[in-house]
């Protein structure tokens, strides 16, 4: 029985929908330290997600950074050590997509060479009549990042518990496969 | 300069950041390389040694994998508490084999040593063994 503990980075434009997100994501877990985010611009809350058939689990500290373009600068101070990625768009909304590839690469350059599990959310799933991004193409464009593609509605409760789901797995391979690493080193 | 494995000190590790079963704490002070105790996310990472007396040590040799910077701190007092820093290290990234980094503690008297990983080259840190020249 393992234990592991991540920070995830939940990042994407203003409005489309994280902080909404991780209301849904805690409404069964532990809020961690809410609000916050008035002086830093970071909420943190804790999701226990537990590793079907392994009795193993993985602690999420989930950091919901502000979208607003002036604060991203000191919301990169805040992210410090990051574990796993949440990148999410609005799927009513363009431009919320297209600006996905600024964040991957915002996020890039601040955790430089380390290797970072993460997974692409599609939300407001709900809306399906102002649909402006198309699975299909979201899905390619995670696949190239490679980012795992979910769609979620967090008003209407659909599908948010998969993405939690997604990153307490890729971290737990993860952690399997540096264990295995380290199994076969020779010493020093 | 004696090179003790800690058993053989009556050091064992009394505090200890992360656990896997299978990866336990203990495997730090077993004198041997091939056992490991691994972090399990996140940092900073630590773990206490506690020594059976107070002893003196001149240089604790730590083998590792992934570990960025370590710092130690030590205490005389029979608790796991109040501790002061004695020296902090940068380590070297290592591929396919262990780190062996030999780090100077100037003969300080210590019950406990607490180790602090405060970065990693990963995700997840081992430690292999901590070996003790008194
Ligand atoms: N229809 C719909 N509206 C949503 C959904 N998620 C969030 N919203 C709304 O979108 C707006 C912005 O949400 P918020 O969580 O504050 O976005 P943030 O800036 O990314 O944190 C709010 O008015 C939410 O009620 C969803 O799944 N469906
Ligand atoms: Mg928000």
């Amino acid at each position: 029985m393992v234990k592991l503990r991540a920070k995830c980075l939940l990042v994407g434009d203003a409005a489309v929908g994280k902080s909404a997100l991780s209301h849904m994501f805690h409404s069964d877990g532990t809020l961690f330290q809410k609000n916050y985010s008035m002086t830093t611009g970071v909420d943190l809350l804790m999701k226990c997600v537990h590793i079907p058939d392994s009795g193993d689990s993985v602690e999420l500290y989930i950091m919901d950074s502000a979208g607003k373009q002036t604060l991203v600068e000191s919301c990169e101070k805040m992210w410090g050590e990051v574990s796993l990625l949440c990148l999410v768009f609005d799927l009513t909304s363009e431009q919320s997509f297209a600006n996905c590839s600024h964040w991957m690469e915002r996020v890039r350059a601040h955790c430089r060479s380390l290797h970072l599990p993460g997974v692409l959310v599609g939300n407001k799933s709900d809306l399906s009549t102002r649909r402006e991004v198309q699975a299909s193409v979201a899905q390619e464009w995670a696949e190239s990042q490679g980012l795992e593609y979910h769609e979620t509605s967090a008003k209407e409760k659909e599908n948010c518990d998969a993405p939690l789901l997604a990153l307490a797995r890729a971290y737990h391979s993860l952690y399997q496969e540096r264990r295995e690493t380290i199994q076969n080193l020779g010493p020093g | 300069m004696i090179d003790s494995f800690l058993p053989s000190l009556g050091a064992k590790v009394v505090v200890a950041s992360s656990s896997d079963e299978n990866h336990p704490p203990e495997n730090i002070t077993d004198g041997h390389t091939n056992k490991f105790w691994m972090s399990t996310g996140m940092f900073p990472q630590e773990f206490i040694l506690r020594f059976a007396e107070p002893t003196n040590i001149s240089a604790v040799t730590v083998d590792s994998y992934n570990v960025k910077h370590l710092k130690i701190e030590r205490n005389t007092s029979q608790n796991a508490n109040q501790f002061e820093s004695v020296t902090e290290k940068e380590f070297q990234q290592t591929e396919g084999h262990l780190q062996s980094n030999a780090i100077s503690l100037n003969g300080s008297s210590a019950t406990h040593l607490r180790f602090i990983i405060t970065s990693g080259y990963d995700h997840f840190v081992s430690v292999h063994r901590v070996s003790v020249q008194n």
